[in-house]
């Protein structure tokens, strides 16, 4: 073991994990490519992208069980290389698990303990103690292929928890288990973080998951972080268009969109330049341009089913030549329960919006309906060449530098 | 997947299909218990009228048989049940030992070079015949021929591809996060392997040695030609019951063979349940 023992405090404001132009390349397929994030101490980061984005080799990485190509990993400021797994002082969930399928649930839980040749009583008590936390002291005399999948996975998690390591890593650590245990432990996985102070780094496809539960999202895209973000800042500012509509169910309208004479042009809309999106105006005055793409989630869209013969000013006279409903034909309804998905065909454009159960009722397919965008400050605007987010990049939350520590 | 009833028709198939097969073995036990005059009569007797040990006895006692009128075989086999056993136990048990750590080596961290495992296993694809003599030259010279330490060499130059790239599929079936999970458990990188990866594989371990066994003790060619007056195995002794006067001695033949298979079916008796599991391949997650 190193000399970073169980519940070590690293000075204030030292990250426990840091990745500084961490790289990893596989013969010639770059696995990742310098990524640079920190994981400062008692926090929860999530690391979001899809499958193949990097984000079980960049876990890897951390926990010594791969070599890295390029870059460099410390804890608590001290670099790791060159040690092995087993004196990182991490633990690791993997997805698949990885319980040893010959031992009980005791002596999975009782392994790490026994390899630092505890106590047999100091074990007994510490794996008694988690298991009763996690609500599993019935299936500790059991084998794993006896228990439910939840059983295992607060088995695997209870396997990290007994010896408190400086940091846990888990990888898409709920992805076996159906919906309900999965909100369920994924609840459960916030509250143990937040109640012990534990680090942890979890890795998951699931952006719900992520916004759920991160105190910071590293959005890893082929490779590299696209984003580091608080979960609000993701979703209401994300990086690039990409993110944007990978973050966010049902998905983010983006929709071709044109600035002429002070006014936003799309999707039948004339909609006045919202404070937000001056930064955007700036950027296309400055490259020339005056089309960009118009991102529009779809709670900010509220349907209208009576075509309102005066524009929606709020009482305020408007600017002229601004139009702030439109008319587009349903195309498709989804219920999602409490509320339904309505999908909007607008000439070439496509917009989606939530409207209540009440209104679903009064909505056919194929009709014509009115919507309007609702606040014009959560729009976001995207460069129609690069994806690029062109608008103001930080919420109206004022961002936290939390993931980056200078 | 349960048992399925078996219908009539697939009953007399798998009938005519276990006659095909124990025929041979039958036809074996009989003639090891047949006296000399039975052995090639015409018509054939099927079930000795008088059945005798003597086949067996001739093994140990060479000229016991002559009170039949026949033998010429003046060597006991008993030589070559020692080294076959001597050289198939030990060039196994170090195929497979070595075999198993290569397996795991290529397994786990051959990744680069996904040729290797190709490399190995094509040393299997040159036919015994053309290698055997520049074994026997080689061997002349370092002076490994006629001697057990270069059977037992050239047993594991033969068969630790084999073992190797058997139990390579057992390693590559079993997660390699379940040995990562140990050492990030506080086990070093060899002590997982050799407390989690090697148990949890048991069941290709012994397959994988019955199976390199069998190859073993079944070796005729270089045996033979490695071999002249200091070592002996089975398949060699039972080339040797050719006679001059008396033709082929097949009873004894048939007793040393019914010998010859008594490690392997005790073998495949006591690890009939791991054998079994083993056989698939690892197929199913275990």
């Amino acid at each position: 073991m190193t000399t970073t023992t169980a519940g070590a405090e690293s000075p204030p404001g030292v990250p426990v994990l840091e990745a500084r132009e961490l790289s990893k390349r596989y013969g010639r397929k770059t696995a990742l490519d310098r990524i640079s994030f920190s994981v400062p101490p008692e926090s929860f980061v999530v690391i979001l992208g899809p499958a193949g984005a990097g984000k079980t080799t960049t876990l890897r990485l951390l926990a010594g069980l791969e070599q890295e190509s390029g870059g460099e990993m410390l804890m608590d400021g001290r670099s790791v290389a060159g040690l092995e797994p087993k004196d990182r002082d991490i633990a690791m969930i993997f997805d698949n698990l990885a319980l040893y399928p010959h031992k009980s649930g005791f002596q999975n839980m009782a392994a790490p303990l026994l390899e630092r040749r505890m106590p047999r009583e100091e074990i007994r008590r510490r794996v008694d103690a988690v298991a009763a936390k996690l609500r599993i002291a019935h299936v500790l005399e059991r084998l794993p292929k006896t228990m439910s999948g939840g059983e295992r996975q607060r088995t695997a998690l209870g396997r990290a928890l007994v010896r408190s390591p400086r940091a846990f890593l888990l990888d898409e650590p709920l992805s076996s288990l159906d919906a309900p245990l999965r909100f369920e432990l994924r609840a459960e996985l916030k509250r143990l973080q937040r109640e012990e102070g534990h680090t942890f780094l979890m890795a998951t496809p699931d952006f719900t998951e992520a916004l759920a539960v991160a105190d910071t999202v590293l959005l890893l895209r082929s490779g590299k972080i696209v984003q580091a973000a608080p979960p609000e800042d993701l979703y209401d500012c994300p990086a690039d268009c990409a993110a944007a509509l990978f973050v966010g169910s049902p998905q983010i309208a983006v929709l071709h969109a044109e600035l002429r004479e002070g006014l936003i042009h799309c999707a039948g809309l004339a909609l006045p330049l919202p404070a937000v999106l001056e930064e955007a105006a700036e950027h296309m005055r400055g490259a020339g341009a005056d089309g960009f793409l118009l991102g529009i989630r779809p709670e900010n869209v509220r349907v209208l089913l009576s075509f309102p013969s005066a524009p929606e000013t709020g009482g305020q006279t408007d600017i002229p030549g601004a139009r702030r409903h439109a008319v587009g034909q349903v195309t498709d309804i989804e219920s999602l329960g409490l509320r339904s998905v309505i999908t909007v065909r607008c000439g070439r454009e496509q917009l989606r919006m939530l409207c209540s159960a009440a209104q679903r009722a009064q909505i056919r397919i194929g009709q014509d309906l009115a919507f309007t965008p609702a606040d014009l400050e959560r729009l976001t605007a995207f460069d129609r060449r690069t994806g690029m987010n062109i608008g103001r990049r930080t919420g109206r939350r004022t961002f936290s530098p939390c993931f980056n520590p200078q | 997947m349960p048992p399925r009833p078996l219908t009539l028709p697939l009953r007399t198939l798998l009938c005519c299909a276990l006659i095909l097969m124990l025929f041979p073995i039958f036809w074996l036990f009989m003639t090891a218990v047949k006296p000399p005059t039975d052995w090639n009569a015409s018509p054939a007797i099927w079930v000795p009228a008088e059945p005798t040990l003597i086949n067996f006895k001739t093994l140990f006692d060479p000229d016991a048989i002559r009170e039949y009128g026949v033998g010429g075989v003046s060597r006991s086999a008993g030589d070559a049940v020692f080294g076959s056993l001597l050289a198939s136990t030990v060039s196994t048990l170090i195929s497979v030992g070595a075999g198993v750590f290569s397996a795991i080596g290529l397994s786990r961290y051959g990744r680069g070079s996904r040729s290797a495992p190709l490399v190995i296993l094509s040393g299997r694809m040159f036919p015994p015949a053309a290698i055997a003599v520049p074994f026997v030259i080689i061997f002349s010279l370092l002076g490994l021929i006629d001697t057990y330490a270069g059977l037992i060499a050239v047993y594991i130059a033969v068969t630790l591809p084999f073992s190797t790239w058997m139990l390579k599929s057992f390693v590559d079936d079993l997660p390699r996060e379940i040995e990562e999970a140990a050492m990030l458990d506080g086990m070093s990188r060899l002590k997982a392997h050799l407390t989690v990866t090697i148990p949890l594989i048991r069941g290709g371990l012994f397959a994988t040695t019955m199976l390199v066994f069998i190859l073993n003790w079944s070796e005729f060619m270089f045996a033979l030609v490695l071999s002249y007056s200091n070592i002996n195995t089975i398949p060699v002794q039972l080339a040797k019951y050719v006679t001059a006067t008396a033709g082929t001695l097949y009873g004894v033949q048939a007793a040393l063979a019914v010998l010859a298979m008594l490690p392997l079916v005790l073998g495949g008796f006591f690890i009939q349940q791991h054998l079994a599991r083993g056989m698939t391949f690892g197929a199913v997650k275990q």
